[in-house]
């Protein structure tokens, strides 16, 4: 397995609903900061006229992640399923992590005074026996697909053999698992919103480099 | 003064109160006092914050504590730890204190080998004061950690991480570094003599591979620009670490030596001065190099942006104005002494520039597709900087305490602040 997500992020109308459901479902510290997962804004403007991008995001799961290098004690660690998990309990508040992570994806979880991120809905929902995440159930435009990349014939590779997708800060290195899609209606205000740089991919563009990374961490992936 | 004789170190016969309660303790005092009262505050905030989830919210409805802090949680000012910043002045000072100790230490073992008498004669004291100094550095670092978790370190070490390495480092520095300066003391000359330039050797093997890891702590951090692309960034640490030192011996000296040395004293003051210019010479090369490699959007916050204040007085502090002072050789010791303290306060500045302009970009740029907004009405924030928190200042008061406190303690008891003739 190897569980990630492709995010449709011109379907977001910054309704929130999915992070009212991550905390709710996770039982996050409640606060604006304290956030899992996000919807975040850019301004831009096109000849003048300002407009407003919504980027829904979390943990990018990355296959090759700097914050799992960086962490002192193993709290920080890859776990079966490629995701990246955090453990509250070895955490000793170095905050490395929160520097190393290029998508400012952790907070401090200040019940436990220890790192906390995103988990995939791992221990709350998949483990269960649930197929999606909190934030995918409850998002009212199926913004979210959350799916294994192992999986050829699965939901999650169907969509991504169908449609191009790119990802966040890519020359990070860190090979990160949340695929935007390349919006297919108005490709002209798509390039204009994104980053000049950003590196549109097809799945069999990506597809190498993240069995290459996937093949350079796959003895670190623990059980949870 | 009576005195008694172990493994061939003197140990003076003190007092209590003079041990304790010198006029320098008396000093150090004030600034613990400061010190912890910073740390309760941070403690305070740290571990009897009131938090809320929305479990709480409804399996506790009632709960006055959830009702606190879910408006806590809604008006409050957040918690200890900001998201967007999370190193702040903690590692500004743990990196200053940590790095100019370990400097003077690293200056004088570098001077010993090089036979410079008047460092020979003062390289216990000033070692001493350096190991203060990483005293004081890791007082910081204590109190930015989470010390109850503390024991995973071993438990479950990541052993290629950098500061997993900083716990072997200081347990090998440390006791390094005392049994440098028990060599510097000692009576027993014959084969501590013998044993002096390898170990002077080792030190500073030892002293460059802690630059390299502090150098590798920074330089892991994918995310932050800045710390990447600073060209060689374990040579910039002990050329900027070095001016600080430098800085603080010339300031050391004077409070310590003026009077024990008399003639001699302008032969050390003499080499301080010479020492810092060239390396304030080499610094300021290496700041007009270091931002042709820096990534160019941060070097433009930092030259011409938000941190442009903080660069120009930084330069102006720790280069331009003590490369003026101590140029000139000065009848009068005051230019001497202002031209250290605006060495002393211009590296601290660049040590708050490195933490903070390093946070201080990309992460505004979270999406690597524009800058963020981060209220709905507000405009997007191009660079992320908040100001210390009161707490935090208070805990590196705390630390200077910590340093004198450490240096007066093994001074009064081993003199080692003596001049010392034949080593």
């Amino acid at each position: 397995m190897n569980f990630a997500m492709a995010l449709d992020y011109q379907s977001c109308i910054n309704c929130r609903a999915c992070e009212v459901a991550c905390k709710t479902e996770n039982g996050v510290q409640l606060g604006a900061d304290k956030q899992r997962i996000w919807v975040g804004m850019t301004e831009k403007s096109i000849f003048g006229r300002p407009f407003v991008n919504f980027y829904p995001s979390q943990c990018n799961h990355c296959l090759d992640a700097p914050c799992v290098d960086v962490c002192p004690t193993g709290s920080s660690y890859f776990s079966i399923g490629g995701m990246v998990m955090a453990d509250k309990k070895k955490c000793i508040l170095c905050k490395g992590c929160m520097q190393a992570c290029p998508y400012d994806a952790r907070f401090v979880d200040d019940k436990y005074v220890a790192v906390d991120k995103c988990t995939f809905c791992y221990d709350t929902r998949i483990v269960n026996g649930e197929t999606t995440t909190a934030c995918q159930a409850t998002c009212p435009t199926k913004v979210r697909l959350f799916g294994d990349l192992d999986d050829e014939e699965g939901e999650l590779v169907e969509l991504l053999k169908s449609r191009k997708f790119f990802v966040l800060k890519e020359e990070m290195g860190t090979v990160p698992k949340l695929f935007y899609l390349f919006p297919e209606n108005d490709r002209h205000f798509a390039e204009h919103s994104i980053g000049h740089d950003t590196t549109i991919h097809t799945w069999e563009s990506f597809k190498p480099i993240i069995e290459k990374a996937k093949a350079k961490r796959r003895s670190q992936w623990k059980s949870i | 003064m009576e005195k008694y004789l172990v493994a061939g170190v003197e140990i003076n016969k003190v007092s209590i109160k003079e041990l304790l309660f010198n006029k320098t303790m008396l000093f150090a005092y004030v600034f613990l006092a400061l010190g912890l009262w910073g740390a309760y505050e941070v403690f305070v905030h740290r571990y009897f914050f009131l938090t809320a989830s929305a479990h709480d919210a409804g399996l506790l409805s009632g709960s006055r504590e959830v009702a606190v802090a879910m408006k806590e949680a809604i008006f409050g000012a957040g918690a200890e730890v900001r998201r967007e910043q999370p190193w702040t002045l903690y590692i500004v000072n743990y990196m200053y204190m940590i790095y100019s100790g370990s400097a003077i230490i690293f200056f004088v073992a570098l001077a010993e080998i090089f036979n410079v008498e008047v460092i020979k004669k003062t390289a216990a004291g000033f070692m001493t004061f350096g190991l203060a100094m990483v005293f004081g550095g890791l007082f910081t670092i204590a109190l930015d950690l989470n010390v109850l978790h503390m024991h995973w370190m071993f438990l479950t070490p990541n052993m290629s991480a950098g500061m997993w390495l900083m716990l072997p480092l200081y347990a090998v520095y440390i006791p390094f570094v005392i049994f440098e300066i028990y060599l510097l003391i000692t009576k027993n000359t014959t084969w501590t003599k013998r044993i002096a330039y390898a170990i002077l050797i080792l030190s500073i093997v030892i002293d460059v591979i802690e630059y390299y890891i502090q150098a590798k702590l920074f330089d892991m951090n994918t995310a932050r620009l800045y710390w990447t692309t600073y060209p060689v960034l374990t040579l910039y640490f002990i050329i900027s670490a070095f001016v600080a030192a430098v800085g603080i011996m010339i300031l050391y000296a004077m409070v310590v030596y003026k009077d024990k040395l008399k003639d001699e004293f302008e032969k050390l003051i003499n080499f301080l001065r010479v020492s810092a210019l060239y390396v304030i010479a080499l610094l300021a090369v290496y700041e007009a190099v270091a931002y042709l490699f820096i990534d160019k959007k941060l070097a433009g916050i930092i030259l011409f942006g938000e941190f442009k204040l903080y660069f120009y007085f930084y330069l102006f502090l720790a280069i331009g104005l003590p490369f003026i002072l101590e140029f000139k050789r000065h009848s009068s010791r005051l230019w001497i002494v202002i031209g250290a303290i605006s060495i002393i306060i211009g590296t601290y500045l660049g040590r708050y520039i490195f933490v903070y302009g390093g946070n201080a970009y990309p992460m505004s740029d979270r999406f690597d597709t524009g800058f963020q907004k981060y209220r709905e009405y507000e405009v997007a924030k191009e660079v992320i900087f908040f100001n210390p928190h009161f707490s935090e200042v208070l805990v590196v008061v705390g630390s200077i305490g910590v340093v004198l406190a450490v240096y007066m303690f093994i001074d009064k008891l081993f003199s080692v602040s003596k001049i010392r003739e034949g080593h």
